[in-house]
């Protein structure tokens, strides 16, 4: 608890307005995030929500991060599920809520093709004019 | 003896029968005992005793209906001045009485006629015919009651009663009769009048009423004259003696002659008539002047004194709570009144209260309102501690000496019924139950604290008035400081004071470090000298911003000190707060010099013009990175002291040669009077920066949760956010600031719910 207290203070001064979570309700395990596209990619200005999942030995074990909003994504797959290295075998206690949306923010821009959960997104994240209209769509779903 | 022979012989016997015979004629001489004898032995003989005494008795009541009561009565009429209604009264009674002698005599022979012949049958079931006689009297009178009797009654003894009165005795002359006291018979006319009315047995039915009254409205007025605007004296006792002294021995003097009842009991109950009357016009009058009183405590001591006596003899509690909540809504609680005064007013009535209701029931009830109105007044808090620890005779700063431990309503209940159960007493009934009833404080700092609820905001007042001080005198004299805050902590706790003790400690540790550095033979101090006054930000309360650039020379001997500090202190350095502190500087132009005490931007401005002694305005804004506006201002000090003058439009000169003194001196210059000026950050603008702080967390559940209820997002920063030292923020207050930021196209407001704009 005095975890999160401290790292949600720290998120709500920072003056970074492109990421934010906040605790969904009552529940301080469980939060929601926003992220924003980073700029130049095709992702821009779309806003993403994830969701967090605390468990009780945070934070020497890592959050549970899922997209809500779908994301048309190579090492995202189509029920929001993640595949990005600090969030499974790579956590360290020294990252918190803000470093996991940085991050997630900077695999938006920068995908790892090689261990796609969605191979399609690996496929064309070479044609960008084609990807971005899959992202388009896959975004306007929701 | 024929019967016409003996209707004579009874009418010369008994000359009422006779329709010719006056009243006002003596008939003693005509009395003959034979005549008598031989009268009765004829009634005795044709048996018409009983029929004898039923006309006689007829015939004096058919003349008091006729005569007497009509002729009293007249006296009454055509009153005009007060000093003839005693003439007039004393007229009436004599006249009456001279009637009543006559019918009085006629009874005495009517009294014979019975003994001699034997008549059993009462008159009107009376033990003698006397009483009968004064029976029908009344009657009669009474039923021909004129309206204005009161009236010249009531003159009748007024009049007396100032005569007997010392004080209204003018030069020794008698206000009836206007003449010299000694040759004056109006008191024998008096007593004279009473005597006659006692033996008529009319003294209480014709004039009891209006004597009470008159007495009534005497001991009213005399009331009203003693306690006038006089409350450091005690009055009951004095009262209570006049009372006996002057009212009852007067009465007494009236009342001796009254032969219905024993002067003891008549005595008796108006004296506890009258004493309840006493209390009861004293405590009125009282309670009229409560709020008076209240204001002049502790001098009205006496005066609470009495009520506390009275209060308990009269059923007027009631009324004082209500009168004296009034009293205290319209003099007291509307914008009129400034914040101190109405401090000051509520300490006295706290301490004076106590004295009147030590169970603190009527305190509570009273001060509601003020409590209340308090709470409603911005500048509240700052007053109170600006009081506790003033300097100088202060109601708050010896409530502050005495020493006491706040407690504060939210505490668990003190376990004190088990303690004294014995002496256990239940609330009075006229008040109505409340949740505090329990446990009553009557510490005054303790209530003032209770008038908002929190320890915190007063300690946190203090603090920004403590770093004020300490910054704005530069006194470094912190032993008095000490000293209250160490009062304080008794009131407080250590744990809400730390803070404030840093700072003391800031203060000592600067003298220190000051003289630490000067002994330094690294650092030089050429052209001047500079102290530092170093603060710990973590405990002191924000300070009000500004920005100001030094002038170089300042500069470079500060970033000596700054050398030398960090050479003193290893790994920390100094952030300075360039627009604090004070300079002496002397200024020397052509003709005088000029000794003063500035702060640190009118300094700056007099060296830059010790440089050039001619600036622009845009010009010198941009050195001192100061603006423009502000640095008019602070220029306009320096007009005011002759040494700046304006020559043209925002081109400002030193002034070397004053050579017209009187034209020169810009009086009308605004002058800035900056000691007044806070070093600190207003409370105001110290709650906007902790809104600022919920606003980010407003931000922040928003983005993430897009749309949400008033009663959520408060109910989310009470969870989150609200921690630490700040202060809670209620849900009208976030209402209002949620609402400004709706306005300012910050938020969007719609069907109950906030979001943020897209």
């Amino acid at each position: 608890m005095f975890w999160l207290h401290n790292e949600l203070m720290t998120l709500m001064m920072s003056p970074d307005k492109t990421i934010s979570a906040f605790p969904d309700g009552e529940n301080f395990f469980k939060w929601i995030g926003t992220i924003t596209g980073p700029k130049d990619t095709v992702y821009e200005s779309l806003k993403f929500k994830l969701s967090f999942q605390f468990p009780n030995s945070y934070p020497y074990t890592a959050p549970t991060v899922k997209f809500i909003t779908p994301c048309f994504h190579p090492n995202v797959d189509t029920s929001g599920n993640i595949c990005l290295d600090i969030l499974k075998d790579k956590w360290s206690a020294l990252y918190d809520v803000r470093t996991i949306l940085l991050s997630i923010q900077v695999l938006l821009a920068d995908p790892n093709i090689d261990s796609p959960l969605n191979a399609l997104a690996a496929a064309k994240w070479q044609k960008q004019e084609e990807y971005k209209k899959y992202v388009i769509d896959t975004y306007k779903e929701a | 003896m024929d019967f016409k022979e003996g209707w004579s012989l009874i009418k010369r016997v008994f000359p009422i029968l006779d329709e010719t015979y006056n009243l006002c004629q003596l008939e003693e001489k005509t009395f003959l005992k034979q005549e008598f004898c031989d009268a009765v032995e004829f009634i005795k003989k044709i048996n018409l005793a009983v029929h004898i005494q039923n006309l006689i008795v007829s015939k004096i009541e058919q003349r008091l209906r006729d005569e007497v009561a009509p002729e009293f009565w007249s006296y009454f009429k055509n009153n005009e001045h007060e000093n003839k209604g005693f003439k007039q009264f004393y007229n009436a009674v004599k006249s009456l009485y001279d009637s009543y002698r006559q019918l009085e005599h006629t009874m005495r022979k009517l009294e014979m006629f019975r003994q001699a012949t034997d008549i059993e049958e009462q008159v009107y079931n009376e033990k003698n015919v006397y009483d009968a006689l004064k029976l029908i009297l009344k009657a009669t009178l009474l039923s021909q009651l004129n309206l204005d009797y009161q009236l010249v009654v009531m003159n009748f003894y007024e009049a007396a009663l100032k005569t007997d009165d010392v004080d209204e005795n003018n030069e020794g002359q008698c206000i009836i009769c206007s003449q010299e006291s000694l040759h004056c018979n109006c008191m024998h006319l008096f007593q004279e009048t009473n005597r006659k009315l006692g033996e008529m047995t009319l003294l209480e039915p014709l004039v009891g009423q209006t004597l009470t009254s008159l007495i009534y409205g005497y001991i009213h007025s005399h009331i009203q004259k003693i306690c006038k605007d006089c409350f450091d004296s005690s009055f009951v006792a004095v009262l209570e003696k006049w009372l006996q002294d002057i009212v009852l021995n007067w009465l007494r003097n009236i009342y001796c002659y009254d032969n219905s009842t024993s002067i003891e009991e008549s005595m008796g109950t108006f004296e506890k008539k009258l004493i309840n009357f006493l209390y009861n016009s004293y405590t009125k009058i009282r309670i009229d002047q409560l709020f008076n009183i209240i204001i002049e405590y502790p001098e009205s001591l006496s005066a609470l004194e009495d009520l506390r006596l009275c209060l308990p003899r009269t059923d007027l509690k009631s009324m004082l709570t209500k009168k004296l909540q009034n009293a205290m809504e319209t003099r007291l609680l509307h914008p009129g009144v400034s914040t101190p005064d109405v401090l000051t007013a509520y300490v006295a009535a706290i301490r004076s209260l106590r004295v009147l209701d030590p169970t603190g029931l009527l305190l509570e009830t009273v001060t509601q309102p003020v409590h209340q109105y308090l709470r409603s007044r911005e500048d509240t808090v700052r007053c109170v501690v600006t009081s506790l620890t003033e300097e100088g005779p202060n109601d708050l700063a010896e409530e502050l000496v005495r020493g006491e431990a706040v407690q504060v309503d939210e505490n668990t209940p003190l376990d004190e019924d088990t303690e004294d159960w014995e002496s256990w007493v239940p609330d009075p009934i006229d008040t109505t139950p409340s949740k505090y009833s329990s446990r009553r404080t009557s510490d005054i700092i303790s209530m003032l604290v209770n008038v908002y609820g929190s320890k915190e905001l007063f300690v946190n007042e203090y603090r920004t008035l403590l770093a004020n001080r300490l910054l704005t005198q530069c006194l470094c004299d912190t032993e008095k400081e000490i000293r209250y805050l160490e009062l304080l902590k008794l009131r407080f706790g250590d744990s809400q004071l730390h803070y404030c003790e840093v700072m003391l400690k800031d203060i000592a540790d600067s003298k220190r470090i000051n003289q630490h550095i000067k002994q330094d033979p690294e650092y030089t101090e050429d052209e001047i000298p500079l102290s530092a006054m170093i603060v710990s930000a973590q405990f002191w309360p924000a300070f009000k911003e500004e920005k100001l650039e030094l002038h170089a020379k300042v500069q470079s001997q500060i970033s000596k000190y700054v050398t030398a500090f960090e050479t003193l202190k290893g790994s920390r350095t100094l952030c300075w707060k360039n627009h604090l502190g004070f300079v002496d500087v002397e200024v020397e132009l052509a003709d005088r010099t000029l000794n003063l005490s500035v702060s640190t931007v009118h300094a700056s401005i007099i060296m830059h013009f010790q440089d050039k002694s001619s600036w622009e305005l845009e010009e010198l804004s941009k050195v001192m990175m100061c603006p423009p506006t502000v640095l008019r201002r602070k220029i306009g000090f320096w007009q005011c002291h002759g040494i700046i003058v304006e020559t043209i439009q925002d081109v400002f000169c030193v002034q070397e040669d004053l050579e017209n003194k009187d034209s020169n001196i810009q009086e009308d210059i605004f002058v800035e009077d900056y000691e007044t000026e806070s070093a600190m950050a207003s409370a105001q603008d110290q709650r906007e920066e902790e809104l600022q702080t919920f606003w980010s967390y407003i931000v922040g559940m928003l983005m993430n949760l897009d749309t949400l209820p008033l009663e959520r997002i408060h109910q989310m920063l009470k969870m989150f956010a609200f921690q630490g030292p700040t202060i809670e923020c209620n849900i009208q207050e976030l209402k209002v600031f949620l609402d400004r930021k709706v306005r300012e196209h910050h938020l969007i407001y719609s069907n109950g719910y906030y979001k943020l704009p897209k």
